[in-house]
C-alpha cells in the first residue's frame, strides 16, 4: 500500500507541485523500504528459529543447517529470492531518497515515482504471487484443512552450501537492482525535461556501484561453478549465465558512452536508451531465470511467473517509449566530429561491439525458443556456438580497450598515434611471436595474448608518463608518484586499473584453449600423469560434519618426483529430507596453471574410486583480474584529491610566437583524458 | 593414543568400504579421442547441464541429474559406431535421428539454423555501417557548421589551428 501511495501520491505531487504532497510521497517511499526490511528480517527470523510451519522455510532449510547458510537460504528459492530482490532494491531506493532529500527538487519526485513503481511490481509478486510466508496445511481425517508444522525441513540445495554461494547472489542481485537507479533518473529526467547533463552526474556513481556488483557477481558465479560443480569449467554459456552478462554488456557500453554526453553533449538519445535497455535486460534476466522458458542448469527457483515479467517489461517499454516520443526534443544533441580518428569514434565502435555482443548472446540464448516457434523442433545453441561468435568480438573490444583511452577528444594527430602506440604495439607483436615460437599455437589465444600485452603496455605507459611529470616536480619515487597521479584523477586512472583487470581476465581466458584432462580408476598406491604432475592416490576416509558426511580421497600431487601438495577431493552427502550429494574439488593453483582434481565416483566394474584430473592453464589470472576490476572501480568512485584543471607554469618553446586570444600560457587544460 | 589411532584407522577403513554403498557409479572406461571429438559436436542430453557429450565431466550424477548416464554411454555408442566403419556424419546423423536436432551442440549450418550463424555477422556488419554513416554525418555537419558559427568572429587560419593544437597537445601530455 505504501508503494502504491508513493506512486499515486508522487504523480499527484508532480501535477499539483504541492510541497507537502511531495514530502508525503517521499516519506511513503521511505516507509516502503522500512517495511520491506521488516519482512526480510521476519523471514530470516523464521529460518533461524527453524519454524517449519512456513512452507518456504520447510522447503529450503533443516535443523542441522549452519547459521551461515540459513542466511543464504533466504534467496535459495523463488519466493525468497524475489523478496531478497525487493530488499536490495529498498536499500538503493532508501539511499537515494535520503541522499537527495533536500536536493534536485524538480527531478526527485519523478525519480521517486519511477523507483516506487518498480518496487510496487516486485511487492505485488511478493504479496500475491510468490509469497514466502505461506503456512503449511494438510487435510485432516475429516477433510478439514489445518495448519501443520513439520519436524524438520528438506534442507538447502547441496549446490548452494558453499561459502561463495552466500556472496554470489547478493552481488549479482545488487547489480541487477542497482541499475534501477540510473533507469529511474534517466526516465525521471526525460519526463521532467530536467535541464543539462546533471542526471548523468548524479547517476554516475550509482551506475558504477551497480556495475561493480554485477561484475563481481558474474565472476563469483564463475568461480562457484569452477570450484563446486566439478566439471572443470567456469563459464558454460548457460542461459542464466548469459542473462547476467547481458545488462553487464549494455551497462559497460553506457559507462563509456556517457562520457561523450558529459564532455561533448553528444549521444543523449543513445544514452537514455542504453539505460532503459540495461534495466529491461535486468528484468529479462530475472524472467529467464525464473520462468523456465529456456533450459538451464540453474533450476533453483522456477515457477510460472514469466507472464508477470513479460507484462512488466511491456509496460516499462511503453512508458519509456511514450516519454521519449513526448519529450524527444529535450534530447537534442549537438553531434559533430572533427576527425574519424578521435576518442568519440572509438566510443562509438566500443558501443557497437558491446551491443553486438549483447544481441548475439541474447539471440543465441533465445534461438531454441524461436526455432521451436518457426520449425516445431528445438535447436540447441551450446557453448561451441557462443565461443565461436563471441571470441572475435571480445578480442575487438580488448583491442579498443588499449586504443580508445589514448586517443584525444576531437582529433588525434599522427605523431600522437606513433608516440602512444608505437612501443606497445611492438612489444605486443614481439611477445606474440615469441609465444608462437614456443608452441602457443592456438590462433585466438595468440591474438589474445598479443592484445593483452599491447593493452597492458599502453596502460603502464600512461601511468609512467604521468608519474614522470609528477616526479620531475616533486622528486618522489615512481610508485608514490603513481599513487599521487591516480588520486588526482581517480576516474581516469581508476578506469585504467579496471582495464588492466580486464586484461588479466583475458589472459586467463586465453588459457582455456590448452585445458587437458585425464580420468582413471585408481587403487591406493596407483598413480597417473597429467602434464608435469604425478597424482598418487594415498587413500580415502570419511568425516561427519554438522550437516553432511564427506567421503574424501587423499591424493598426493608430485612434480619432478617432489611432493607439492596433498589434495582432498571429496563428495558430500547432505542431511535433510532430500539427501542431496555435492562435490568439493581440490585445486592446486599457481599463476601458470591449476591442477584441478575431482573425486568422480566409483567405477561400476572395479568398484575402485575414479579420479578425474584437469590441468587448466592461467585460470588464476581470471580471479585476480576480477579483484583488480573491483579495486579499480573503488578507486574511480573516490573523489579527486585535486582539481583536474592544473594551474602550473608551462614551458613555452623558444621561437614560438604567443597565440593571440588563446588560453593563458599559465593554464594547462587536461581535457580529453577522462 | 593407540586406541585413538585405531579408531581413526577403523573409521577410515569403514568409510572407504562404505563408499560404493552410496556413491553413484561412474565409468572410467577408455573412450577414444575420435569419439570425444565427435561427442563435442553433440549436446549432453542429461537435462541437467548445457555441456557437450565430449566435454561433459559431471561426476556420476552428483549434480542435478544422471549426466554421465547419458554422456558416457553416448561416447561408448560413438566408439561402437566408429568400429563398425561409420563416418563422423553418419554417427551424428544416427544421434539426430534418435534425439532430433536438439542434440546438436551448435546449430547446423543449414535450413532455419543458418539464421543463428548469420545473425551475429549481420549485426556486426549492419552496426559498423550505421556507425560509419553516423560518423560521416557528424563530420559533414561539423564542416557545414564551422563557417556559420564563425561568421561573426574573426576567421582563423588552418595554420593557426594546427599550431594551437600542437601547443595544446604539448601542454597536456608532458
Amino acid at each position: 500500500m505504501c508503494a502504491v501511495y508513493a506512486v499515486a501520491g508522487g504523480i499527484a505531487a508532480i501535477v499539483t507541485r504541492h510541497p507537502l504532497l511531495i514530502k508525503s510521497a517521499r516519506h511513503a517511499g521511505m516507509a516502503t523500504c522500512g517495511l520491506i526490511f521488516l519482512a526480510t528480517f521476519c523471514l530470516e527470523y523464521l529460518f533461524f528459529t527453524d519454524n517449519f510451519s512456513v512452507a518456504y522455510v520447510a522447503s529450503h532449510s533443516n535443523r542441522e543447517l549452519s547459521s551461515f547458510y540459513k542466511i543464504a537460504a533466504l534467496w535459495s528459492g523463488m519466493e525468497g529470492s524475489l523478496l531478497f530482490w525487493s530488499f536490495l532494491l529498498a536499500i538503493y531506493v532508501l539511499s537515494v531518497l535520503i541522499t537527495y532529500r533536500n536536493k534536485n527538487g524538480e527531478l526527485m519526485p519523478y525519480v521517486g515515482v519511477v523507483m516506487a513503481g518498480v518496487q510496487a511490481f516486485f511487492l505485488l509478486l511478493n504479496n500475491f504471487v510468490e509469497s514466502p510466508f505461506k503456512a503449511l496445511a494438510a487435510a485432516g481425517p475429516d477433510g478439514v484443512m489445518s495448519f501443520i508444522t513439520r519436524p524438520d525441513g528438506n534442507g538447502l540445495n547441496a549446490l548452494l552450501q558453499y561459502p561463495e554461494m552466500v556472496i554470489h547472489p547478493p552481488n549479482l542481485y545488487s547489480g541487477y537492482t542497482g541499475f534501477t537507479i540510473p533507469f529511474a533518473f534517466a526516465l525521471g529526467a526525460l519526463l521532467a525535461r530536467y535541464p543539462g547533463e546533471k542526471w548523468i552526474h548524479l547517476t554516475r556513481k550509482w551506475t558504477m556501484i551497480a556495475w561493480m556488483f554485477q561484475s563481481c557477481g558474474i565472476l563469483l558465479g564463475a568461480h562457484w561453478a569452477y570450484a563446486v560443480l566439478g566439471w572443470g569449467g567456469y563459464w558454460g554459456w548457460d542461459p542464466v549465465e548469459n542473462a547476467s552478462l547481458l545488462p553487464w554488456l549494455t551497462g559497460t557500453a553506457f559507462l563509456h558512452s556517457v562520457m561523450m554526453q558529459e564532455k561533448r553533449g553528444m549521444m543523449k538519445v543513445w544514452n537514455v536508451w542504453l539505460v532503459f535497455t540495461t534495466f529491461l535486460l535486468c528484468i529479462m534476466g530475472t524472467f529467464l531465470t525464473r520462468s523456465g522458458v529456456v533450459q538451464s542448469v540453474h533450476a533453483f527457483a522456477q515457477s510460472n511467473i514469466g507472464a508477470w515479467f513479460v507484462a512488466f517489461m511491456g509496460i516499462t517499454l511503453l512508458v519509456c517509449f511514450g516519454a521519449y516520443v513526448k519529450n524527444s526534443d529535450y534530447l537534442k544533441s549537438e553531434n559533430h566530429l572533427d576527425s574519424m580518428i578521435s576518442r568519440e569514434s572509438s566510443f562509438l565502435f566500443n558501443n557497437l561491439l558491446f551491443l553486438v555482443a549483447c544481441i548475439a548472446v541474447l539471440s543465441g540464448t533465445l534461438f531454441p525458443v524461436f526455432s521451436e516457434w518457426f520449425t516445431g523442433s528445438r535447436i540447441s545453441v551450446g557453448a561451441p556456438y557462443f565461443n565461436r561468435v563471441n571470441i572475435p568480438i571480445g578480442l575487438l573490444i580488448l583491442f579498443l580497450t588499449g586504443v580508445g583511452p589514448l586517443l584525444a577528444w576531437r582529433k588525434t594527430s599522427t605523431e600522437s598515434l606513433k608516440k602512444n602506440f608505437g612501443w606497445p604495439l611492438l612489444i605486443g607483436v614481439v611477445v606474440g611471436a615469441v609465444a608462437f615460437t614456443f608452441g602457443f599455437r592456438e590462433f585466438f589465444s595468440v591474438v589474445c595474448l598479443t592484445l593483452c600485452v599491447f593493452v597492458a603496455s599502453t596502460i603502464l605507459l600512461e601511468f609512467y608518463r604521468g608519474a614522470k611529470v609528477i616526479r620531475a616536480r616533486s622528486g618522489a619515487s615512481y610508485p608514490a608518484c603513481g599513487i599521487d597521479l591516480t588520486m588526482r584523477n581517480t576516474r581516469r586512472y581508476g578506469g585504467y586499473i579496471i582495464h588492466m583487470g580486464m586484461v588479466f581476465v583475458f589472459i586467463g581466458l586465453a588459457g582455456a584453449a590448452f585445458n587437458r584432462d585425464v580420468q582413471k580408476s585408481m587403487r591406493v598406491g596407483d598413480s597417473m600423469q597429467i602434464g608435469p604432475y604425478t597424482l598418487m592416490l594415498q587413500g580415502g576416509d570419511s568425516k561427519a560434519e554438522q550437516n553432511y558426511t564427506a567421503q574424501r580421497m587423499i591424493v598426493e600431487a608430485l612434480r619432478d618426483n617432489k611432493p607439492v601438495m596433498m589434495l582432498f577431493p571429496e563428495k558430500r552427502r547432505f542431511a535433510g529430507n532430500n539427501q542431496e550429494n555435492g562435490t568439493m574439488v581440490a585445486i592446486y593453483s599457481t599463476w601458470k596453471e591449476d591442477l584441478y582434481v575431482v573425486f568422480a565416483g566409483m567405477d561400476p566394474e572395479t568398484r575402485e574410486p575414479v579420479i578425474h584430473a584437469f590441468l587448466n592453464p592461467l585460470v588464476k589470472w581470471i580471479w585476480f583480474g576480477g579483484v583488480v576490476v573491483v579495486f579499480g572501480t573503488i578507486v574511480a568512485l573516490l573523489p579527486n584529491r585535486r582539481s583536474v584543471l592544473v594551474l602550473a607554469p608551462s614551458q613555452q618553446p623558444a621561437g614560438v610566437k604567443p597565440l593571440p586570444h588563446a588560453v593563458p600560457s599559465s593554464v594547462a587544460l587536461r581535457e580529453g583524458h577522462d | 593414543m593407540t586406541k585413538g589411532c585405531l579408531r581413526i584407522a577403523a573409521a577410515m577403513l569403514f568409510g572407504f568400504a562404505a563408499l560404493p554403498l552410496w556413491l553413484a557409479p561412474v565409468g572410467a572406461q577408455r573412450i577414444s579421442d575420435r569419439a570425444k571429438q565427435i561427442g563435442s559436436k553433440l549436446r549432453c542430453m542429461c537435462g541437467a547441464c548445457s555441456m557437450t557429450a565430449g566435454d561433459c565431466s559431471h561426476p556420476g550424477g552428483e549434480f542435478s541429474g544422471p549426466c554421465q548416464a547419458w554422456a558416457l554411454p553416448a561416447l561408448q555408442q560413438i566408439d561402437g559406431l566408429l568400429t563398425q566403419g561409420k563416418t563422423e556424419q553418419q554417427v551424428i546423423d544416427s544421434f539426430v535421428a534418435q534425439y532430433g536436432p536438439t542434440v546438436y551442440a551448435e546449430p547446423p549450418k543449414s535450413g532455419f539454423s543458418l539464421v543463428a550463424w548469420v545473425m551475429p555477422t549481420a549485426y556486426l556488419v549492419l552496426g559498423t555501417l550505421v556507425v560509419i554513416f553516423v560518423i560521416s554525418r557528424w563530420l559533414k555537419k561539423n564542416v557545414s557548421e564551422v563557417p556559420a558559427s564563425n561568421a561573426s568572429v574573426k576567421a582563423v587560419s588552418p595554420e593557426f589551428l594546427e599550431r594551437a593544437r600542437k601547443l595544446a597537445e604539448q601542454e597536456t601530455e608532458e
